[in-house]
C-alpha cells in the first residue's frame, strides 16, 4: 500500500536552498520511487526538480514541509530529513 | 583632432590581474526572437526540435565538464554538474514540452516565457545570493536557445585575442568557454563577487571588473582599454605613460607564469646558501592547493575578512573552525598565520541593511576619516563577541597544525595585551569544557602603523612574532593614499624613511629572537626584494602567484651583495634618487 508521510524541517545551511543543495536533493531522490514535494509559504513543488526548488528561494531558517508518497515513502523521508539535518554536506 | 582624455572608471574588483585590449560588446540577445504560432500538425516537429536542442545542450555541458576535469578547479565541475541536472529537470523537459503543445507557440517563445517567469519571481527576493543563482537558470535556458537558433550565438572562444569583453552580465558558460588568451578581461554592468561567472573568471585568471557603466563606452573612441581587476578600475583612452606602466605590469605577470614551471620545486635560497622562506597570502581556504603547488613555505597571511564576502555576514565560530582546521591540516605542519578581521574604517562591507550583521557597521557609521578610524583590532575590541568567536575558532584549529594568530593594525602595546589576555581566558574555558587546545598559540602584531614601528622593540619583546605590512605602513608613514592619483607618486615603499623603519624593526626582532615576516605588495616587487633581503628580511609573504618570481629573484643574489645594496640605499635621503639608484643597481643583478 502506498504510504503518505509529512514532516517539517528547517533549512540550516547558511546559504539556504541554493543551486548546490538543490542539485544534491535531486540526486539523492533519483534511486527512490516515491513522489516527494516541498511546501513553503503556501507553495508546493516537486522536489525532483532543481529549478522548482530554486524557485522557493528558501533561505536559512525557512520551515519546509516535506511530503513523500509511494512504496518507499519512509526511506525517502529518512533521506530528506537527514539531508536537511546535515546541511547537504555543507556543514 | 585633439587627443581624447584619459578616463578612469571605477567598479567592483572581481578577479585580479591586468588586461589590455580592444573593447568588444558581448551580447547574448534574447530580445528579438519572433513569436511564432504553430499549427497542430506542426507541433510534434517543434517538440522534436526542442528535444534536439536539449540534447545538444547536454552534450555541450558534458564536453565543458570533461575539459574542466583536466585543468579546471573543482568548483567549475560542480557548477556544470548542476547545469546538467537542470537540463534534465522536469521544468525544462516535460513542463516545456507540455507548454509547446498547449500554447502552440515555437519553443523559443516558450523558453523565454519561462525565463521571464523566473526573473519575475527572483526580482522580489531581496537576497543577493539567490539573485545570483537565477543566472544559472538563465544560462541553461540561453544555451538551449542558442541551439534552437544556432546562428545567433556569439561564442567567447571565437573572439579576437585580447578582447576586453563588455557585457551587461555574464552567465557561467560564457566564462567557461573563455580562455585567458582570447579574453583580456571582463567588464560588466551588473554581477556580483559571488556569482558563478566570477568564480570561474578568478579560477582562470581572467581579470574582471563589475558594476561599470558599460553604456559609456558607446561614447568613447574605440581605442585600447586597460582593465585592472586588482584595483577594480577600467581606463579608457590611456595616455602613453599609463599604457607603458600597465604593459610592464602585465609583462611581469606573464614572466611570472613562465617562471612558475621551473621555480616551484626549488628552495628559496641565495647563491651563497642563505635560506629564505616564502609564504603565501591567502583570502580563503580554496586557494591553499594553489599556494602549495607554487611551493609556499606556509600561509603567512590569511585575510579572514574575505570570509565575509560570500556569506555577506560574519562567519560563525563553527564555520571558521572548520575552515581553519582544514587549512592547518592541508599545510601538514607548515605555519598558518591567521590574521583577525581587518575590517571597519575604510574597509567596510556593503551589507544588505536587512542583514543580521549590518548593525556592526551602522554602529560605526560614516567616519570623517575612515583610514584613521575604527578598523581592524580597534573594530574587534569594540565587538568582543566577534573577537571571541574568532579566537575560539583559531584555538580549535590550533591542535591540527602550526597555527599563529596575527593582530592587524596594532598601534599600542595594550591592544596586544588585551588580545593575549582574552586568548588565555578563552583557552582556559575551552580546556575546562574538554575541548582540546594547544597550551599556547603564538600571537603576533602587524607593524603597519608608525607608532608600532617606532615602538618595535617593545612589540618584539612582548609579541611572539612580527609581521610588517608594507601597504599600510607606507601609506601611514608618508601620509599618502596610493589609490589617489594626486598622491600616488608620493606613495612609495622605496622611500628612505621606510627603509630606516624596516632596518629598526629587523634589529628589534633579532634582538628578541622573534620571527619577522614581511608582507604587502612590495614583498613581491623584484626591485625591492634584494633590498629587503639586505636589510635582513628572511621571511616573505606574498600572493601565491608571486611566489615563483620572489624565489627566482632570491636565487640570483648573494647575501653579501644584498647587504651592500641595502647599506648604500640607506644613505639616500631623497626618494627619487634612491629609486634611480635601486633600478640601476638591481636590474643588473636580476637580469
Amino acid at each position: 500500500m502506498a504510504l503518505k508521510l509529512t514532516s517539517k524541517v528547517k533549512v540550516k545551511n547558511p546559504l539556504g536552498l541554493h543551486t548546490r543543495p538543490a542539485a544534491a536533493i535531486v540526486k539523492m531522490l533519483q534511486p527512490l520511487k516515491s513522489s516527494v514535494s516541498f511546501t513553503y509559504k503556501n507553495e508546493t513543488i516537486n522536489a525532483r526538480s532543481i529549478m522548482s526548488i530554486l524557485m522557493l528561494a528558501a533561505r536559512k531558517n525557512s520551515q519546509i514541509v516535506i511530503t513523500t508518497e509511494g512504496d518507499d515513502a519512509e526511506a525517502a523521508m529518512r533521506v530528506m530529513v537527514r539531508a536537511f539535518e546535515e546541511q547537504f554536506g555543507e556543514k | 583632432m585633439e587627443k581624447a582624455e584619459e578616463i578612469i572608471l571605477r567598479g567592483l574588483p572581481i578577479s585580479r590581474g591586468i588586461g589590455i585590449g580592444l573593447p568588444l560588446f558581448f551580447s547574448s540577445t534574447d530580445d528579438d526572437i519572433p513569436e511564432i504560432s504553430i499549427s497542430q500538425s506542426g507541433i510534434e516537429a517543434e517538440v522534436q526540435r526542442y528535444r534536439q536542442a536539449l540534447a545538444l545542450s547536454r552534450q555541450d555541458v558534458e564536453r565543458l565538464q570533461q575539459l574542466s576535469l583536466n585543468d579546471g578547479p573543482p568548483e567549475i565541475v560542480n557548477i556544470l554538474g548542476a547545469h546538467l541536472e537542470m537540463l534534465q529537470d522536469p521544468m525544462m523537459t516535460t513542463v516545456i514540452e507540455e507548454k509547446i503543445r498547449s500554447i502552440c507557440k515555437n519553443p523559443e517563445t516558450i523558453v523565454l516565457k519561462v525565463i521571464d517567469e523566473y526573473k519575475k519571481r527572483f526580482r522580489n527576493i531581496k537576497d543577493g545570493f539567490f539573485q545570483e543563482r537565477i543566472r544559472d537558470i538563465i544560462d541553461v535556458s540561453r544555451r538551449v536557445l542558442g541551439h534552437l537558433r544556432p546562428t545567433q550565438a556569439m561564442k567567447l572562444c571565437s573572439v579576437p585575442n585580447n578582447s576586453i569583453i563588455l557585457a551587461h552580465d555574464l552567465v557561467p558558460s560564457d566564462t567557461v568557454e573563455a580562455t585567458a588568451a582570447q579574453v583580456g578581461a571582463f567588464v560588466t554592468a551588473s554581477g556580483g563577487i559571488t556569482s558563478h561567472a566570477a568564480i570561474i573568471a578568478r579560477a582562470k585568471g581572467i581579470p574582471y571588473v563589475a558594476h561599470v557603466d558599460i553604456k559609456l563606452f558607446k561614447w568613447f573612441d574605440r581605442g585600447r582599454v586597460i582593465v585592472d581587476g586588482t584595483q577594480g578600475i577600467v581606463i579608457v583612452n590611456p595616455t602613453a605613460e599609463t599604457l607603458k606602466k600597465y604593459q610592464a605590469l602585465k609583462k611581469g605577470q606573464l614572466q611570472n607564469f613562465r617562471l612558475m614551471q621551473n621555480a616551484t620545486h626549488l628552495n628559496g635560497e641565495t647563491i651563497d646558501g642563505y635560506q629564505v622562506r616564502i609564504f603565501a597570502n591567502l583570502e580563503g581556504p580554496n586557494d591553499i592547493d594553489y599556494a602549495i603547488k607554487h611551493g609556499a613555505s606556509g600561509v603567512g597571511l590569511l585575510r579572514t575578512e574575505y570570509l565575509l564576502f560570500p556569506r555577506k555576514r560574519f562567519p560563525t565560530e563553527a564555520e571558521q573552525a572548520v575552515i581553519y582546521r582544514k587549512m592547518a591540516k592541508r599545510l601538514e605542519g607548515r605555519p598558518l598565520v591567521i590574521r583577525t578581521y581587518d575590517i571597519g574604517g575604510d574597509k567596510k562591507f556593503e551589507f544588505d541593511p536587512a542583514s543580521a550583521d549590518a548593525h556592526y557597521f551602522t554602529a560605526i557609521g560614516d567616519e570623517p576619516n575612515p583610514a584613521l578610524g575604527c578598523r581592524a583590532i580597534r573594530f574587534l575590541l569594540r565587538f568582543p563577541n566577534l573577537m571571541d568567536a574568532q579566537i575560539r575558532a583559531i584555538l580549535r584549529a590550533s591542535q591540527y597544525g602550526d597555527v599563529h594568530l596575527l593582530i592587524p593594525m596594532v598601534s599600542d602595546i595594550s591592544e596586544l595585551r588585551q588580545v593575549r589576555a582574552r586568548v588565555a581566558k578563552l583557552s582556559l574555558e575551552m580546556s575546562r569544557k574538554g575541548i582540546k587546545v594547544v597550551r599556547s598559540i603564538p600571537i603576533g602584531c602587524m607593524i603597519e602603523v608608525p607608532s608600532s614601528a617606532l615602538l618595535c622593540d617593545a612589540m618584539a619583546k612582548e609579541a611572539d612574532f612580527l609581521s610588517v605590512g608594507t601597504n599600510d605602513l607606507v601609506q601611514y608613514v608618508l601620509a599618502a593614499d596610493r589609490n589617489n592619483v594626486l598622491t600616488s607618486n608620493i606613495y612609495s615603499p622605496a622611500h628612505p624613511s621606510i627603509l630606516r623603519l624596516i632596518r629598526m624593526i629587523v634589529a628589534s626582532a633579532s634582538r628578541f629572537k622573534k620571527p619577522l615576516l614581511l608582507c604587502g605588495e612590495s614583498a613581491a616587487d623584484p626591485v625591492m626584494i634584494p633590498l629587503f633581503l639586505g636589510l635582513g628580511i628572511r621571511d616573505f609573504s606574498v600572493a601565491s602567484r608571486n611566489i615563483p618570481i620572489v624565489k627566482h629573484i632570491i636565487r640570483k643574489w648573494r647575501i653579501l651583495d644584498a647587504c651592500q645594496l641595502a647599506e648604500q640605499a640607506l644613505e639616500y635621503s631623497c626618494a627619487d634618487d634612491l629609486k634611480r639608484f635601486l633600478e640601476e643597481r638591481v636590474s643588473s643583478f636580476n637580469g
